[in-house]
C-alpha cells in the first residue's frame, strides 16, 4: 500500500529537479540524451535510436541572456529554453527536436541554430492541413526526415523493428497515463493538484520503460483504494501549462479537484490512443490527425470548447480553468470562441493568466479562492 | 461584536457590526500589508466602537494581506466581501466596481451578495488608484484634489496609454506641449474609465452599479465611470470601508451560524 505513495514521492521529486532526473536516467540506461521542445515531437523516433528523449518545457530561471533573441512578449517557457541554451545547461544533450507550431517556435529554430550552435537543432514542421491525405503524406515525410536526421547524429541507421518496439514503449506510457488521470480524479485526496501535474511531468525527464511502470505501480495503488469524495470543486483545466508548481498548489489550497484536464504539457501528451492498423508511420502521424481540441493543430471546426463541456459532463466537473499562457497567441485565438460556449453552456470560467517566470501568486490566489468561494457557499 | 478587517496593499480597514447587524464603528487607515495600519486601524475602530478586543466573537480577514493576520477566524477574498458589503449598505445594486490601490474588480451579485461572476485586472497598476496617484504627482496636485482638477476642464485630451509607466511619460509629453493640467487631469480619469469598461464589458453589467474602494472618493471618476458605461453609476456609502463591512458582516453570520448549530445540538 506504501510502496505506490513512496512512488509517487520519488515521482513529485524528479520533476522538481529535471536536471538531476535526466542525468540519473542517461546513467541508468546508458542513453544520451536529445532534446524536445514543445508542444509535439516524435519521441518514439529519439527513443529508437537509443536516446533519452528530455522535454524541453522550460523551467524557472532569471531571463539574462536570451532577451537578445526573444524579446519580453515572447512566451515564457521559450525564453527559458533561450536562456538555458545560452547559460550551457543543455550542452549534454546531443541534438534538439524544435516543432514549428507557433511563431515563437518557427523563430527560436532558426535563432538557436546562431546562439546555440554547439547543439545541433532538427526542424520539425507539422502540417496546417493534418486531416488531409497530402498533410498526413507531408507529415510521415517529415517523421522520416527528422529520423534521418537522428540517424546523421548516432552514426547508425534506425531499424523499423527498434521503431515498432520504441513505439510499443509509449503506447504502454500513453496508456497508463491515461488510466492515471482516470484513477487521480477519483482519489483526490490522495493526488492533490500539484502531486497530479508533478507525477505527469516527471515522465519528460525519465526513460519511459521505467517511468510507466512506476506510473502503473500508482495507478494499481490507486485503484485499490475506496473511491474520495472532492470536498471543493471539481473542475476542468485547460491550457498550455498548469505551472509553475504554485499554482497547482493553490488549486489545491483552495479545494479544487482536477476532475479532468486538457494541458499540453499533460493529457494532450498521451490522450490519444495510436491505431492499430498500418505502418508504424501511420500510426504515429495518426496519432497527430486524431488530436481533437489541440490549440495547436489546426481545426477549422474549432471543437476545443465542446470538447471541454463534454469533459465537465463526463466527469461532473462544475467549473473550467483556463491557464493562459502569457503572450500564447495560440490558446488567446482560442479563448474568445471556448468562453462563448461555455458560458452558453452555463459552465463557470475562470480565466488566469500565467507566466512561467512569476514569482507573486497574490492576485492568483485571491482568484482562485474567490471563484471557488462563488462556486462552494459552504466555504463562506 | 463582530469584525471585519481588509487589509490592503495601501491602506488597512476595520469595520465593526454589533449584535444587531448594525455598523458600530469604521476605521481606514493609510497604510496596508507588512505595516502597523492594520493594528492601528483595528485599535481605531474598537475605540470608536466602545469596545474591547474581548468584545469581538468572531473575525474574518480579508484583502492582500488577509492571509497574514494571524487573529482572524476565517480570511474571505475582497471580492466576495466587497459582494456582500454593497449588499448589506446597498439594495438594488447588481454590479460592483472596486477600484483600490492597485488592483480593479468588477463584480456581478446576486441576491445576499452572492457573487455571481467577477473579473480582475492582471497583475499591472493599469486602471488602479496607483495610475491616479502617479497622474497627481506628475500634475502637482495632491490626490485628493485630482477630482476638482479634472472637473475644471474645458477640453477633451486622450491619454492613449492605460500602462501606468507609459501614461506618466505620455502626460510628461502633454503638458510640455502646452495641455492644461485639467485637461490631462480629465484625461487620465477617461483613461480608467475606458479601461474599466472593458472589464465591465469581460463580465457583462446589469444596473445599478456601484462604486467601491478608495478611487470611489474621486467624484469625477464615478461621474465619467458612468458616463462611460451609459448608466447611472453610484458610490457606495463608506467606500473604503466596504470590503471591511462584508467581512463583518460575513463575521456576523459565520457566529450566528455557528450558535444555531450549538443550539440545535
Amino acid at each position: 500500500m506504501q510502496e505506490f505513495k513512496e512512488s509517487m514521492k520519488a515521482l513529485q521529486a524528479a520533476a522538481l529537479h529535471p536536471g538531476k532526473t535526466v542525468r540519473l536516467s542517461m546513467r541508468e540506461t546508458g542513453r544520451e540524451a536529445i532534446g524536445c521542445f514543445p508542444i509535439y515531437t516524435p519521441d518514439e523516433i529519439v527513443y529508437a535510436a537509443g536516446y533519452l528523449p528530455v522535454g524541453m518545457w522550460g523551467g524557472k530561471t532569471q531571463i539574462r541572456l536570451a532577451d537578445k533573441y526573444l524579446q519580453g512578449f515572447c512566451c515564457s517557457i521559450m525564453r527559458a529554453n533561450m536562456e538555458f541554451g545560452l547559460q550551457g545547461t543543455y550542452d549534454f544533450l546531443k541534438a534538439v527536436i524544435i516543432p514549428a507550431f507557433c511563431d515563437t517556435l518557427k523563430c527560436i529554430c532558426e535563432n538557436w541554430k546562431v546562439a546555440v550552435p554547439q547543439i545541433p537543432a532538427i526542424p520539425m514542421v507539422y502540417p496546417q492541413n493534418r486531416k488531409l491525405e497530402t498533410g498526413f503524406r507531408y507529415l510521415i515525410a517529415e517523421l522520416k526526415r527528422v529520423k534521418k536526421e537522428i540517424e546523421g547524429i548516432k552514426g547508425a541507421e534506425i531499424s523499423e523493428a527498434e521503431l515498432e518496439k520504441a513505439f510499443r514503449i509509449y503506447e504502454e506510457y500513453r496508456a497508463v497515463m491515461r488510466d492515471f488521470v482516470k484513477a487521480s480524479a477519483v482519489h483526490p485526496l490522495t493526488v492533490s493538484p500539484v502531486a497530479r501535474h508533478l507525477i505527469i511531468k516527471a515522465g519528460f525527464f525519465m526513460d519511459k520503460a521505467k517511468y510507466t511502470a512506476l506510473v502503473r505501480g500508482i495507478v494499481e495503488g490507486l485503484q485499490a483504494l475506496p473511491e474520495e469524495k472532492c470536498r471543493g470543486v471539481k473542475a476542468v483545466a485547460t491550457g498550455l501549462i498548469g505551472e509553475p508548481a504554485e499554482l497547482p498548489e493553490i488549486f489545491g489550497e483552495n479545494g479544487i479537484c482536477i476532475a479532468a484536464d486538457d494541458f499540453a504539457q499533460e493529457s494532450r501528451q498521451f490522450r490519444v490512443k495510436g491505431r492499430e492498423e498500418g505502418s508504424v508511420w501511420e500510426k504515429m502521424a495518426y496519432r497527430t490527425v486524431d488530436q481533437e481540441g489541440c490549440t495547436f493543430l489546426f481545426d477549422e471546426e474549432k471543437p476545443k470548447g465542446r470538447m471541454l463541456i463534454r469533459m465537465t459532463e463526463e466527469t461532473g466537473a462544475k467549473a473550467v480553468i483556463v491557464c493562459m499562457m502569457k503572450f500564447c497567441d495560440p490558446e488567446e485565438f482560442d479563448f474568445p470562441v471556448i468562453k462563448e460556449e461555455l458560458e452558453a453552456a452555463r459552465i463557470p470560467i475562470l480565466c488566469l493568466e500565467i507566466d512561467q517566470q512569476m514569482d507573486s501568486f497574490e492576485q492568483i490566489r485571491t482568484r482562485v479562492q474567490s471563484f471557488v468561494e462563488m462556486l462552494n457557499e459552504d466555504v463562506i | 461584536m463582530y469584525l471585519g478587517i481588509d487589509i490592503g496593499s495601501s491602506s488597512s480597514k476595520v469595520a465593526i457590526l454589533n449584535a444587531r447587524k448594525e455598523l458600530a464603528a469604521t476605521d481606514v487607515v493609510n497604510m496596508g500589508t507588512g505595516t502597523a495600519g492594520p493594528k492601528a486601524a483595528l485599535e481605531n475602530a474598537l475605540r470608536a466602537a466602545g469596545a474591547a478586543r474581548e468584545d469581538i466573537k468572531y473575525i474574518v480577514a480579508t484583502g492582500y494581506g488577509r492571509i497574514n493576520f494571524g487573529e482572524a477566524d476565517q480570511q474571505i477574498t475582497e471580492i466576495s466581501c466587497h459582494a456582500k458589503g454593497v449588499s448589506h449598505l446597498m439594495k438594488d445594486v447588481e454590479t460592483v466596481i472596486d477600484i483600490g490601490g492597485q488592483d480593479a474588480k468588477v463584480i456581478k451579485i446576486g441576491k445576499d451578495g452572492k457573487v455571481k461572476n467577477f473579473v480582475m485586472n492582471e497583475k499591472c497598476a493599469a486602471g488602479t488608484g496607483r495610475f491616479l496617484e502617479v497622474m497627481a504627482r506628475v500634475l502637482g496636485c495632491r490626490i485628493e484634489e485630482l477630482s476638482d482638477l479634472a472637473e475644471r476642464s474645458v477640453h477633451d485630451i486622450p491619454i492613449s496609454s492605460v500602462c501606468t509607466v507609459f501614461a506618466e511619460s505620455e502626460v510628461i509629453s502633454r503638458l510640455a506641449s502646452g495641455a492644461a493640467r485639467e485637461d490631462v487631469a480629465k484625461g487620465a480619469h477617461n483613461a480608467i474609465a475606458k479601461r474599466i469598461m472593458g472589464m465591465c464589458s469581460r463580465v457583462g453589467y446589469e444596473p445599478l452599479l456601484a462604486m467601491t474602494g478608495g478611487v470611489a472618493l474621486n467624484r469625477n471618476m464615478v461621474k465619467l465611470m458612468g458616463i462611460e458605461l451609459g448608466q447611472p453609476v453610484i458610490a457606495a456609502p463608506y467606500p473604503q470601508a466596504v470590503g471591511a463591512i462584508g467581512a463583518a458582516v460575513f463575521a456576523y453570520e459565520k457566529s450566528e451560524r455557528a450558535a444555531e448549530r450549538a443550539a440545535e445540538a
